[in-house]
């Protein structure tokens, strides 16, 4: 009876310890700012791969701890939230729809390359980093692929008045927001975006139905998003 | 009864000889580039410089600044950097802010920016740039505790040095009014005879008055 007991409190010390070298961090929906820009009178279809709903980092920091940090349908909100400030139109894409019937002047198809974190230990300071590689790949009407663009953001926040789990969520806030703000500026340049308005495109199809977890929560708020 | 009296002298003496022992050293100077001044209804903003560039100054130190400057009857009226940083999204990130005051003719003339800086009233911006670094130590404290009792002897100490930079624009003319600098340097000391006794530096906290100060007159133009 009394070894019973002693391996079941070694067993929960053990627990408790493994529990104390692992941190979880759960991100909110991030919303942007409505950006001071002019929309671009382009209609365009958004097709977002699965784990944009349901983003998860794992990583073990050497020697140290382990990190989960769900980013949960933080992508999918952004990039929503985004273009719909950007373009005219916005077509959410479900997965099994075919944009060539779509009355859409391009598709872009986002994508994480990469996600990576500092902690203070490891950069030797009192902040937290974030590291996001997106990759925009634009098509045009006819699904042809005309950019693949790699998109590099930087988020960084100190853990002087945050917790660590607070700092961490608002580095990767930032650097959504960062990703967010170059987008703004550069999508045009890079993938001559706006000049495909002018394309011929297939006939109009109908409205698709809106996927709940594509909505994000402050202006786009359906599947389809016009003003 | 007799020992407890004298640790307790020798503390005094320590505390004492330390509390009279100039701790904190620090200089301000400021830089004019042209005339400054600030009417009714006009606002001030206060920005860190980007992330981007190297630049590590800390929220706690921008929030400092913030509220020093709107201080007091003489204060001016601040906006929060955030909600200034919200307000003209995109164009005031990490990423895409102006690092000098040739790019902000152009910057003006994108759609809502000077409507909405306007709006705000604001006429200065403030960049701040530098931080506070631990820069040495030294001593040795160790602390033992037992079934009579418990306590701490030895001394250890520590020096801070809190160098902040703030570059003022002029939002009226798109030009730089100048900049007012702090450079703060601090030693903290935590003697321990049974008890330590923290005797702390508060560099970051004499940086941010000083700056606060300096900028108060230098944007009203105490002189003129």
């Amino acid at each position: 009876m009394i070894l019973k007991a002693r391996i079941a409190l070694t067993g929960l010390l053990l627990a408790a310890t493994l529990v104390g070298c692992s941190s979880n961090v759960t991100l909110q929906t991030p919303t942007i700012p409505r950006p001071l820009t002019e929309k671009m009178p382009v209609s365009i279809g958004l097709r977002m791969p699965p784990n944009f709903q349901s983003f998860v980092h794992e990583e073990e920091v050497y020697g140290r701890s382990e990190w989960t940090i769900d980013l949960g349908n933080a992508n999918a909100a952004l990039f929503t939230q985004l273009f719909g400030f950007m373009f005219e139109k916005v077509t959410v894409l479900n997965p099994d729809d075919d944009p060539q019937l779509l009355d859409i002047d391009a598709l872009i198809e986002p994508s994480i390359d990469a996600f990576e974190f500092a902690v203070p230990n490891q950069s030797n300071s009192e902040s937290f980093a974030v590291w996001v590689r997106y990759r925009l790949r634009v098509y045009d009407a006819e699904g042809t692929l005309v950019s693949n663009w790699p998109v590099s953001a930087y988020g960084k926040s100190e853990t002087e008045s945050l917790s660590n789990s607070e700092a961490l969520k608002r580095a990767a806030i930032l650097a959504m927001r960062d990703a967010a703000a170059l987008i703004i500026m550069k999508l045009d340049a890079t993938t001559g975006i706006s000049a495909m308005a002018d394309r011929e495109t297939p006939a109009a199809a109908p409205a698709i139905e809106v996927p709940p977890a594509a909505a994000a929560e402050d202006d786009v708020q359906a599947t389809i998003v016009e003003e | 009864m007799q020992q407890a009296r004298d640790v307790i002298r020798i503390q005094l003496i320590i505390l004492l000889g330390l509390a009279l022992g100039g701790c904190i050293t620090s200089r301000v100077e400021d830089a004019r580039e042209g005339m400054t001044g600030i009417n009714e209804g006009e606002s001030v903003v206060i920005m860190a410089k980007s992330y981007h560039l190297g630049n590590e100054t800390e929220e706690d130190y921008i929030n400092c600044i913030e509220n020093a400057l709107s201080r007091g009857s003489k204060g001016l009226r601040v906006i929060p950097h955030r909600q200034f940083v919200d307000s003209l999204f995109p164009w005031f990130e990490p990423r895409t802010a102006p690092a000098e005051t040739k790019n902000l003719p152009k910057l003006m003339q994108r759609p809502g920016v000077a409507e909405q800086i306007a709006q705000q009233g604001v006429r200065y911006i403030i960049w701040l740039d530098g931080d506070t670094e631990r820069v040495a130590g030294g001593g040795s404290l160790s602390c033992a505790a037992g079934p009579g009792g418990g306590g701490c002897f030895g001394f250890a100490w520590w020096q801070n040095d809190a160098d902040y930079n703030a570059s003022v624009w002029d939002l009226e003319g798109l030009e730089s009014a100048g900049t007012v600098s702090t450079d703060v340097s601090g030693t903290s000391f935590l003697p321990a005879l049974v008890i330590p006794v923290p005797l702390i530096a508060r560099t970051q906290s004499r940086a941010c008055k000083n700056l606060a100060g300096q900028l108060q007159s230098f944007i009203v133009n105490e002189a003129a």
